[in-house]
């Protein structure tokens, strides 16, 4: 009997060590829930890097390795997308061949809003980006539709992200509504699934690869990720859009990358956003 | 004591004792000695290569060129679906019918079997995902 009981409970510990490498919630539409996403990020970075503060995850990989940190901070004092901001500025006061400007188009005249992207449209059943209202303030407006990757795009981006900074983000996935809370987690999901020719997900780069080296480039937390967008990357050598960045990620994976502003990519910045919620916008920002 | 290790070991075992599939043990040889090589797996002999290098060891003829190359575009579009597409597929599956264009069937063959490689472990890894993406996410 001695030994049936031993067994019994080997039995019962050796499964639960099998078990306990399995999420039980948060998968699935019943069980979603973006709040508990939020802090479970949170306490997993708050574990990770004990000596980070949450707030400073707005300036990525800066919050975490101080050697790129001394660097940067070199580099912050004359930033590399000062121009852009300016040019950014002229775009936007620039009015439309019908008379009409991007102040039209959006709430408070397009000042200080850029925290209040992306945001779930119930009317239109899809999530929002700021650069994607850009587009749309300018077709409304009879004008052509600008690329979404670079240029006067990112300008203007990064102009309404300037007039921001230090506002908090604060991303809702309404309650109630299962079309918005499918979007996020599908978000969710493309963050941790991996894919490509060389099978990683956003996650293995960003989470658990967050300030671990890829050869001599250390990539960045993956809390705060949205919050300094649009941003003059050196690589780049000029200012791109969050979504340029994402197809460039995807591409980094050898998967056949998604287009800037897909779907998919809209409600990856849905997921990422809010779990930026509580940081600032401190956009537009300088990265390696 | 003695229970202590017995409860141990028993939770241990699982992980040490499962048996080495097939899969696991195909992959292991292919890592260590690549194609063409013969290795045993519960007791019967087994070969190395994938099943499309297999494919396209057939007669280097047009025909067999343009069937190879379309059941690979075929199965690049079944993973493009489902949103798993590599990026240098579509390239090769170009690069084929170039082959098969200057009359380079071997060639053509070779790069169509590729390309239906590169789809076909990408539709295993969307299956895979489906099942496992969650495992990442921190609690």
């Amino acid at each position: 009997m001695k030994i049936i009981k031993t067994l019994a409970l080997g039995l019962t510990v050796a499964a639960a060590t099998q078990m306990t490498h399995a999420a039980d919630s948060g998968f699935d539409l019943k069980t979603v829930d973006p709040e508990a996403d939020r802090m479970a990020l949170q306490k997993y970075y708050k574990d990770r890097f004990p000596k980070a503060e949450i707030s400073d995850y707005v300036n990525g990989i800066y919050a975490v390795d101080a050697a790129s940190r001394e660097q940067w901070v070199e580099l912050e004092e004359f930033p590399p997308y000062e121009f852009d901001v300016e040019k950014g500025e002229e775009l936007f006061n620039t009015p439309f061949a019908n008379g009409k400007g991007y102040a039209d188009c959006f709430e408070n005249g397009g000042i200080g809003i850029r925290q209040n992207y992306p945001y779930w449209s119930k009317e239109e059943g899809t999530v929002k980006t700021l650069e994607q209202e850009i587009n749309e303030c300018r077709e409304k407006n009879g004008e052509k539709k600008l690329r979404w990757g670079k240029g006067e795009i990112a300008q203007v981006s990064a102009y309404m992200a300037w007039t921001s900074r230090d506002k908090v983000f604060d991303i809702k996935v309404p309650e109630g509504d299962k079309d918005a809370m499918a979007a996020y987690l599908e978000g969710k999901k493309f963050f941790y699934t991996k894919r490509g020719q060389l099978n990683l997900s956003c996650a293995n780069c960003h989470l658990q690869g967050s300030n671990v080296f890829i050869r001599a480039d250390l990539p960045s937390p993956m809390l705060g990720h949205v919050t300094h967008f649009p941003v003059f990357r050196s690589k780049w050598g000029e200012l791109g859009t969050l979504h340029r960045r994402y197809s460039g990620c995807h591409k980094d994976s050898r998967s056949k990358p998604l287009k800037p502003q897909h779907e998919t990519f809209r409600n990856l910045e849905y997921f990422q956003t809010y779990m930026s919620n509580g940081l600032v916008v401190n956009g537009p920002g300088a990265r390696k | 004591m003695k229970k202590t290790l017995l409860i141990a070991a028993l939770a241990c075992a699982p992980t040490f004792a499962a048996a080495e599939s097939f899969q696991e043990a195909f992959e292991m040889n292919r890592a260590m000695y690549g194609p063409d090589h013969v290795f045993t797996w519960n007791g019967n002999q087994y070969h190395t290569n994938h099943e499309e290098e297999m494919e396209a060891r057939v007669k280097a003829t047009k025909a067999n060129a343009e069937d190879l190359l379309a059941k690979a575009m075929a199965k690049n579009k079944e993973v493009g679906e489902l949103g798993f597409e590599w990026k240098l597929t579509k390239d090769i599956l170009k690069d084929a019918q170039a082959a098969i264009d200057a009359g380079e069937y071997q060639k053509a063959l070779d790069l169509a079997a590729q390309a239906k490689y590169h789809a076909r472990i990408g539709i295993q890894q969307y299956h895979y995902a489906e099942k496992n993406w969650h495992l990442a996410v921190p609690q």
